[in-house]
């Protein structure tokens, strides 16, 4: 892994064409040849990125106030250009094989069947989407009610205050957006303390607690084609 | 940038534009606004998440050309809240201004320059009647899976027939297949693998119109109806093999009033909580719709059908059986099944060009 932090710009240059002027931006080449563009916000998304298998050329430059110009190729004629006019910060790093994702399992396994199946949550619910993006984050799930209006759902293995405070902040964001509003909020966990509770019903979200082994059990009647 | 227009163009054009706008989890900031450009009479409004490209062309009174960038969310719910009539929009090194009768607003813009310029895709064209597509449309993007863990289950796939062209969707519970015999968009054994999001907004723009042009390139789409373009980005990776999925044999066949099933299935389903399921027990007397919840009740309901075959109870989440026989076309329907854990096949009586895969739910 090669982690840069400079003051570049960017030009792409492929299914479209997109150009970021000059800022400092993090920019990270991993080991299999992805090449991504970091702003200092933003959970997950760059700016600008190339997946794997890429080419990565790095030219040095004579020209005033242009250290580098890394051109980062694909094979179906993509092309990332940066300009790195200032490195402020640079790292490598060998990382090895990763192990992988070690989400919480039982929460993740929650999400999905929850997902599967809303209705277990409420009555008339379903799912527009998982993982709704926000400006702050994803939403775990956002739903539909039987009357149509949106339903922002955080799904928690341990219902508590922060849990809570996290959908409030959800939905506040989720409430701008006219296309969405008016959205309501459900928290849901194995087990919501009582604490969490009193916040949510101050706050007008409502709270469920399901039985995760009972989920499991719905799950395994839900067949599947493939 | 200056020009004058009608508020219901303004309010047509940003509201389908705005549609694909990044305006959740976007870290472009650029990409959450609007992109509108004026060349002559002609306002060009583009709304994107780079994904979903929409660009909307409008006929308006051009004063000075110029592009400009405003915010996506504002810019529609300011024009839709304002009266009929004429609105004039200025832009100037201070900001964008639009004025209507007594209104006037002044907005903050961002950087035109900013805003990445889209290629529109290549490719030849191909035109056809919108409302054969429409219907095609909603009969299969409803069974697309809105779960993005698995990517390809998102999108549709188009595909190249000897008689025409093949949409199919799945979400692995259902499967969808539409056949629009006579119709030819892809080369000879092509498929292509279309986001249903994109889809579901093609559908929403056809309404009305008479046409529908598509042209694909290797890595895009793109959909025109009248004065509205939607681009997509095309899903890469591999569509499940659903050949093999659709049973050749159908022991059992049960041919029901479509309408009469479906309101039954509604009113049965109220004691289907808890996501239980709707049983089906079919027998040579007919049907009879049965839901039970422990510890709420359950109700039955019996159906007039016609049946043929071995007494069978196959149970079934209630809304995806009412999603297939939404929409599924004609006043009968057909529903051939083999065993209670076998996919079920929903057809309509009189049309083979539609076909719903649904699978039971296991119950004890």
């Amino acid at each position: 892994m090669r982690v840069v932090v400079a003051r570049c710009t960017v030009d792409y240059d492929g299914r479209l064409t997109a150009h970021l002027p000059e800022a400092i931006r993090l920019l990270m080449v991993k080991a299999d040849g992805c090449v991504a563009v970091h702003a200092d916000g933003g959970a997950y998304k760059p700016l600008n990125w190339m997946n794997a298998p890429n080419t990565l050329t790095v030219v040095e430059s004579d020209e005033d106030g242009v250290e580098a110009v890394w051109t980062v190729r694909s094979p179906k004629g993509e092309v990332l250009a940066i300009t790195v006019h200032e490195v402020l910060a640079e790292l490598d790093h060998e990382m090895g094989v990763d192990p992988g994702l070690q989400k919480d399992g039982v929460e993740a396994h929650l999400q999905e069947l929850l997902a599967a199946d809303p209705t277990t949550i409420a009555d008339g619910l379903r799912l527009v989407r998982r993982e709704f993006p926000t400006d702050i984050g994803p939403v775990d799930l956002l739903c539909r009610d039987a009357d149509g209006e949106a339903v922002a759902v955080e799904v928690k293995r341990r219902g508590e205050i922060d849990g809570v405070e996290q959908l409030t902040r959800y939905l506040d964001f989720l409430n701008r957006d006219p296309m969405l509003r008016p959205v309501r909020g459900i928290f849901v966990a194995q087990e919501i303390r009582p604490q969490a509770r009193v916040l949510a019903e101050d706050r007008d979200i409502g709270w469920v607690e399901v039985d995760y082994d009972e989920l499991r059990g719905i799950e395994s009647d839900a067949l599947r084609l493939f | 940038m200056k020009f004058r227009c009608e508020r219901d163009v303004l309010d047509h054009a940003f509201s389908i534009a705005r549609r694909a706008v990044a305006g959740r989890g976007g870290t472009l900031q650029v990409l959450s606004g609007l992109h509108l450009t004026v060349e002559g009479n002609r306002l060009t409004v583009v709304g994107s998440d780079m994904d979903l490209t929409v660009r909307v062309t409008a006929e308006v009174g051009g004063d000075v050309d110029g592009s400009v960038v405003l915010s996506a969310q504002l810019a529609a719910e300011i024009v839709r809240a304002l009266d009929s009539g004429q609105v004039e929009v200025s832009v100037t090194d201070d900001g964008a201004n639009l004025v209507s009768g007594r209104s006037d607003f002044s907005l903050r813009v961002m950087s035109a320059e900013d805003y990445p310029k889209f290629e529109v895709p290549g490719g030849e064209s191909v035109t056809l009647d919108a409302g054969s597509v429409a219907d095609a449309l909603e009969q299969v993007t409803l069974a697309a899976s809105m779960d993005d863990a698995r990517q390809v289950l998102t999108g549709v796939l188009m595909a190249a027939e000897a008689d025409g062209l093949r949409l199919v969707a799945t979400d692995s519970y259902r499967l969808a297949v539409r056949d629009l015999p006579g119709t030819s968009v892809l080369g000879r054994d092509q498929t292509v693998l279309v986001p249903s999001r994109a889809l579901q907004m093609v559908g929403k723009i056809l309404g009305d119109a008479d046409e529908l042009t598509i042209r694909l390139g290797e890595r895009d789409a793109v959909f025109e109806v009248g004065d509205v373009q939607v681009e997509t980005r095309l899903i890469e990776g591999e569509f499940p093999n659903y050949g093999g999925l659709i049973p050749d044999d159908h022991p059992n066949a049960l041919v029901v009033d479509r309408v009469a099933l479906q309101e039954a299935v509604r009113r049965v389903r109220i004691l289907a909580q808890e996501a239980t399921p709707v049983r089906l027990a079919m027998s040579s007397d007919g049907l009879e719709l049965v839901a039970i919840t422990q510890d709420v009740g359950q109700a039955r309901e019996t159906v007039d059908a016609e049946y043929t075959g071995e007494d069978l109870t196959v149970a079934f989440n209630p809304q995806f059986l009412l999603d297939g026989l939404e929409v599924s076309p004609g006043d009968e329907v057909r529903l051939e099944t083999s065993e209670a854990s076998r996919p079920a096949v929903l057809r309509s009586i009189g049309d083979e060009q539609f076909l719903y895969l649904l699978m039971p739910v296991r119950v004890s």
